[in-house]
């Protein structure tokens, strides 16, 4: 769900545009780190199962650019650029996400890696400035995925609470 | 970027803590809204003030029975919700376990060096 905190403020205009995703790797926070700053290690792990990516430029630097496409299993190619816009580390990459340079739709998240314990907490904070980005955005991982299983079970959840609901 | 209407997007209807306890107490079956706010514990005019907003992004329905007006959940617009998170945050949670799979094998692969 989208993280709006139980007392979230209400003059906080992004709760609800906002996803934060966090995940512990039980390894040290440089190696962590490592595996989002070179090619060889990010074509490892970015795409999906079955997917391959090819990657046309990679400059891991402020302002630099990663441009690549994701090739899915049935032949659809995704074309998507990343450029950084903030690289501390080891603890925090700030990245605009979107399919080509200039893309207007391109979004902003946010990693930050922290000690925790011997592992390593890694939270992504994403935040959609507009309903219809959001919307594009949704499309596309949808396509990505392509989560009919999980899309047709929550159809079904969905009509057995609307049922239970008021009858028209 | 001006910010959708509340009264427009589902998305900031249920930004509101207390219409999504409303919309969580519309799941057990219809109540009149002097139910509603004497569960949440506000007046009935802040209640109806929300069920306004839920009854114009059509989370909600009202129908006249006898004296009483009803309310009751129509959950079907939540489904772009669900499918919104669901479809960025499990794409990124299968993300992460591939990454996290690939980091211990590098962690394996560094310790013999």
């Amino acid at each position: 769900m989208a993280a709006t905190g139980r007392d979230a403020p209400m003059q906080s205009g992004t709760a609800d545009r906002e996803i934060v995703i966090s995940r512990v790797i039980d390894a040290p926070r440089d190696l962590v780190f490592e595996v989002f700053t070179e090619v060889r290690h990010l074509s490892q792990w970015w795409g999906p199962e079955g997917f391959t990516t090819t990657t046309r430029a990679f400059e891991f630097r402020v302002g630099g650019e990663w441009v690549f496409v994701m090739h899915g299993p049935e032949g659809t190619d995704y074309q998507e650029w990343i450029s950084w816009t903030e690289i501390v580390p080891p603890e925090r990459i700030a990245l605009l996400h979107g399919e080509s340079r200039g893309d207007p739709n391109a979004f902003e998240s946010v990693l930050t890696f922290a000690p925790d314990g011997v592992a390593t907490r890694i939270e992504m904070r994403t935040v959609f400035p507009t309903k219809e980005l959001r919307d594009e955005v949704v499309e596309k991982y949808r396509a990505i995925e392509g989560g009919q299983q999980t899309l047709s079970k929550l159809a079904a959840y969905v009509a057995g609470i609307a049922q239970r609901g008021a009858e028209s | 970027m001006a910010r959708a209407a509340t009264t427009s997007d589902v998305f900031n209807a249920i930004a509101e803590p207390q219409r999504r306890e409303i919309l969580a107490l519309l799941r057990a079956g219809e109540r009149p809204v002097t139910d509603l706010a004497e569960q949440l514990g506000m007046t009935q005019p802040g209640a109806s003030k929300h069920l306004r907003v839920l009854r114009e992004v059509g989370l909600v329905r009202d129908r006249k029975a006898g004296k009483q007006r009803l309310y009751g959940l129509d959950a079907r617009k939540l489904r772009a919700v669900h499918e919104w998170t669901g479809g960025f945050e499990k794409f990124w949670n299968e993300r992460f376990d591939r990454l996290d799979a690939y980091v211990q094998g590098l962690k394996q692969a560094r310790k013999g060096k």
